[in-house]
């Protein structure tokens, strides 16, 4: 049997691991982009340079000889041919599959602002390539523009700041961190990120970026007038599943690739996972999907059934958060709030069920939150301060000790 | 693997075990009898929680099956030891993005109190012979350590 896993991130690397363990004469081949197999999520400790290449592999110590999988590194896939069973990859070459993975991942979506996708100087911040590419650009950068304050525009920052760039961060809409905090959660990091240096310019759009003589951008025009000059731009606006190469191949999409509760694409031994499906943008989910694909593609019948994916973390300048389910209170619902100099907590209930929860400053044994939302659990019962319910209140061991949610 | 087994019924809440655990994983030598208790350094790994009628529930690290904070963890910190079956952590390659925290079902893990930068985890005392301090300090054996 032959498994090829286009892709090296998270859902890749855990398909390849599943297949490994349930089919142990199996060839694997692995196919990426990327030259190196790195956590996306510490592209920002590698920009600030706490941490080399190396230092973001998230995998085993000789995961590839461990696991007996080839990989070949540093090209595309450009097509797929199903019917064929075959890819097209980028270097002209063709490679045959009996089950395909595709986990391609997802690439910064780049505005169709002025000259923005056309820069030399514009940078999306996805792969390590990106992060390379920016450390190399900001040698000779002063002032750095990021559009977008959502994680990744706020990780670009952070790690410019430990470079000793001078930062503005352009938000369309009046606060940072628009998806994951309330304004008062997200006033707390723009304080922290203001205190060491960065300029927010908030509720504005760019609306003119000119390309100059040397392929460059260097003032961004905002819907206001006012003009940012830079010598570095990022572009944090978001992804989009990278399902360019799916053109024409008869593997249905729709934003990312259609995939059933098996992972299955609608093409026979083709299944996708992580990002490329646009299903979920977060780590562990993207890991459970290709985890699961992996069994499915050995014939081991599996299903995605744990999909909640509206959960954060966020931690800058040694502030934690963690927000998991509904942020934007709606009417009819009962808000607690806890606060003090030390953290903010906010627990959104409606019909004695929690529909949302914000941990600032304290996340201790927070991780009980995200089973009480994606499952439901009605929490009107428990006579105790909502802040203080715990897995106590739910406590139930199994016949070898573990722990169960009854 | 081992698993520390708990009747939480047998549980007076005397802490015997939080102690233990901070003694276990203190940065400084020294015995129980000098140990910091104030120290926001020493932090223990086990926890007494109550209930709403004010019964005791020991929150310990089951080391699951299926760890979610292994699933979560996206530098490689977290691994489950395919030998013992228990759940170890790195700290040297954690990137403190805490969605361990975030998944945990039970709500066992926590960053450490000073540095916010660190996983506090149990390790099944793996440094002192993988006999867990908690354990051997219990005087109503309401923890015991079981092959399941």
């Amino acid at each position: 049997m032959k498994y090829v896993i286009v892709g090296v991130g998270v859902a890749g690397i855990e398909a390849a691991k599943e297949v490994r363990k349930r089919d142990a004469d199996g060839d694997i081949l692995m196919i990426s982009a990327d030259a190196q197999i790195h956590s996306r999520c510490m592209l920002h400790k590698f920009i600030a340079g706490e941490r080399d290449e190396k230092g973001l592999d998230f995998t085993e110590l000789d995961f590839f000889e461990k696991y007996r999988i080839h990989w070949k590194s540093g090209v595309r896939v450009k097509g797929v041919c199903p019917e064929e069973k075959e890819i097209i990859l980028d270097d002209g070459g063709r490679v045959g599959y009996d089950k395909l993975l595709l986990a391609n991942g997802a690439d910064s979506f780049i505005p169709p602002v002025g000259d923005l996708r056309k820069a030399s100087n514009v940078y999306g911040l996805r792969n390590l390539s990106d992060a390379q590419a920016i450390v190399k650009e900001a040698e000779d950068a002063k002032e750095v523009l990021v559009i977008g304050s959502g994680l990744v525009g706020l990780d670009a920052a952070y790690g410019l700041l430990e470079r000793g760039k001078k930062l503005t961060i352009v938000e369309m809409v009046d606060q940072i961190l628009p998806v994951q905090l309330d304004a008062h959660g997200a006033a707390a990091y723009q304080e922290l990120f203001e205190k060491a240096g960065v300029r927010f310019v908030l509720g504005r759009r760019a609306s003119e970026a000119v390309c100059e003589a040397d392929g460059k951008i260097h003032k961004v025009k905002l819907d206001n007038g006012e003009e940012l000059a830079c010598d570095l731009l990022i572009v944090a606006a978001g992804v989009r599943p990278a399902i360019g190469c799916l053109e024409g191949s008869g593997v249905a999409c729709e934003r990312g690739i259609t995939v059933d509760s098996h992972m299955r694409t609608t093409c026979q031994d083709i299944y996708a996972a992580g990002d490329i499906t646009g299903r979920s943008g977060i780590w562990p989910n993207a890991a459970d999907q290709g985890r699961i694909a992996g069994r499915n593609m050995c014939g081991v019948e599996a299903e995605y059934t744990d999909i909640y994916a509206m959960k954060n973390t966020i931690n800058f300048f040694g502030l934690v958060t963690l927000c998991v389910g509904r942020i934007r209170p709606e009417e009819g619902d009962d808000i607690r709030i806890k606060e003090d100099r030390t953290q903010y907590k906010r627990v959104i209930l409606k019909d004695g069920k929690v529909e949302g929860v914000l941990l600032q400053g304290d996340i201790a044994h927070a991780g009980t939150w995200q089973y009480l939302i994606k499952n439901q659990i009605d929490v009107s019962g428990i006579g105790k301060d909502i802040f203080d319910v715990s897995y106590a209140d739910f406590y139930f061991t199994g016949e070898k000790g573990e722990y169960v949610w009854a | 693997m081992k698993r520390i087994i708990v009747e939480y019924d047998k549980c007076d809440g005397c802490k015997n075990c939080s102690a233990a655990c901070m003694q276990a994983h203190r940065e400084t030598d020294g015995t129980i009898y000098d140990l910091d208790l104030t120290d926001p350094k020493n932090e223990s790994r086990n926890y007494i929680l109550k209930d709403a009628e004010g019964r005791y529930k020991p929150l310990f690290c089951r080391h699951c099956d299926e760890p979610e904070c292994v699933k979560s963890c996206m530098s490689g910190a977290l691994t489950k030891d395919s030998e013992s079956g228990h759940v170890f952590y790195d700290e040297t390659r954690c990137g403190s993005c805490f969605m361990c925290v975030m998944n945990c079902p039970f709500g066992v893990l926590k960053p450490d109190i000073v540095s916010k930068s660190k996983v506090i985890k149990c390790d099944f005392c793996v440094n002192a012979g993988g006999e867990p301090s908690c354990v051997a300090a219990c005087p109503k054996k309401a923890i015991h350590v079981e092959e399941v």
